[in-house]
């Protein structure tokens, strides 16, 4: 992968595989078991300036670019999914409050969002919608002053939420998709943690209650009618290059741990890896693994050229990963056998986690659904005209 | 006046491009509603926004969130024009 970053990208890649072996690889695990993330290891992210990382240093951020943004999400992935998705969830609200907020709401919370004195949380999906947004139930109606809304709703499966100190809170408005920002602490907003999941089980995931919780309309972020079209999507195409990288990064661990382990577990006089069907199998993992850092690559490359293909990228880029970390973290424990359907090989968590990735920040069927679309709407138009694929 | 029709024309012709490249819609129509074809995906109007943004070097913001200016290539070019004039004074 060198080959392709700047000289900067390379010793950040660098720092960040140095921060996750240090602080991460070692306690992964347990935090799976306890389902939580230690507090202390969120401030010292925030310290070296990994949360909201993408955010301008007007804000305090870093200014990173994307594919800075990219190697940060798959140096944690390698180790922990759960402590991944806070890189997330952090960047999906910090950008779509970045690109449409109000200079009052970007001045009250980006800095706190990149400075992680804030944790964020992204609230669209809900019990009986997730990937059909228009279907969405949660609804915002005149409040009791004319400067307010009265928020009625629920959300489900919601990433960080156990945590998170701000939620950018989906929902309509006479009809109108809108997006407002929701603190934590207010009345009638209730959080019931969801545990005991298969995989990112320290994400801190949420069931949101919103009993007519009053919120002030300052709070809303875009205007009515432009929740789903432009709000969710900037913080969506962050969703999905941080997950796709993650993705990236577990699967990478699945490889480098199914080499090492070819290299030393023995069968009689020879090595698992001298056996031409794991040699197959990693042949496959291998590749995969190549043609995922790729489209990657070029997801985040896209998004730092502001391409209007940028989209179309992140989703291939998250299609493609999702799939090839399942595959290949299925394929990691059939090489370790037994030792790797238990939790003291990493390999066994990375098959539970892995199969969530094609889950979160569309389904694996989503993306076909857009993917889909779009490539066959571009192959008729260049049979109309007569150009060449 | 006609240097400014003229920009304007190759300000449409540029969105125009973009558009039919994205989606197949024979024959487009300066007022046709891009937006009430069926053929645009979910993503289609954060893209044209990005596409604007990139081309014209121009910024959306949330004051710019009207569907009036993004529905047709009549009005994504008068909405370029705009904020291109707004960036000149």
């Amino acid at each position: 992968m060198r080959r392709w970053l700047t000289e900067a990208q390379q010793a950040r890649y660098a720092e960040f595989k140095r921060f996750v072996a240090e602080n991460v690889e070692p306690f992964a695990e347990d935090w799976e078991r306890s389902q939580q993330l230690p507090s202390e290891l969120i401030s010292r992210m925030s310290a070296a300036g990994f949360l909201g990382c993408s955010l301008s240093r007007e804000y305090g951020g870093q200014g990173w670019d994307a594919v800075t943004f990219g190697l940060l999400n798959e140096a944690f992935g390698r180790a922990s999914s759960s402590l991944t998705s806070v890189l997330t969830v952090q960047a999906m609200v910090a950008m779509a409050l970045a690109k449409w907020g109000t200079r009052e709401q970007k001045a009250q919370w980006l800095p706190r969002l990149a400075g992680g004195e804030v944790i964020a949380s992204f609230a669209l999906t809900e019990p009986g919608a997730g990937s059909a947004l228009q279907s969405l139930t949660t609804t915002y109606a005149q409040g009791p002053r004319a400067d307010s809304f009265l928020l009625n709703g629920s959300k489900q499966w919601i990433t960080c939420a156990q945590v998170a100190g701000i939620f950018l809170v989906f929902g309509k408005l006479e009809q109108q998709p809108v997006a407002c920002l929701v603190p934590r602490d207010s009345p009638g907003f209730t959080i019931e943690p969801i545990r005991e999941l298969m995989g990112f089980r320290a994400a801190g995931l949420a069931t949101l209650s919103f009993r007519d919780v009053e919120v002030p309309r300052t709070n809303m972020v875009g205007r009515p009618g432009f929740g789903f079209s432009h709000v969710a999507p900037v913080g969506l195409q962050f969703g999905r290059i941080s997950t796709a990288c993650s993705a990236l990064g577990l699967l990478r661990g699945c490889f480098e741990e199914s080499v090492a382990y070819a290299a030393e577990r023995k069968i009689g006089a020879s090595t698992v890896g001298e056996l031409g069907m794991v040699r197959s199998l990693i042949a496959g993992m291998g590749t995969e693994l190549q043609a995922a850092t790729l489209l990657c690559l070029n997801a985040c490359k896209s998004e730092d050229e502001h391409a209007a293909e940028a989209f179309e990228n992140a989703l291939a880029a998250k299609y493609f990963t999702s799939r090839a970390a399942v595959k290949a973290a299925s394929d990691a424990v059939q090489i370790r056998g037994a030792s790797g359907c238990h939790e003291s090989s990493p390999t066994s968590r990375y098959y539970r986690c892995a199969k969530i990735m094609e889950i979160i920040e569309g389904t694996t069927q989503i993306h076909e659904q857009l993917l889909g679309k779009m490539f066959v709407g571009q192959i008729g138009v260049q049979r109309a005209s007569g150009e060449q694929t | 006046m006609t240097q400014n029709a003229n920009r304007n024309g190759e300000i449409k012709d540029t969105i125009k491009r973009f558009v039919t490249r994205s989606i197949n819609i024979p024959d487009l129509g300066d007022d046709d509603d891009l937006f009430e074809s069926g053929l645009v995906n979910s993503l289609f109007a954060v893209q044209l926004m990005t596409f604007l943004e990139k081309t014209f070097a121009i910024e959306v913001e949330a004051d710019d969130l009207d569907i009036r200016n993004f529905r047709s290539l009549e009005a994504a070019t008068n909405f370029v024009a705009k904020k291109n004039a707004a960036k000149a004074a």
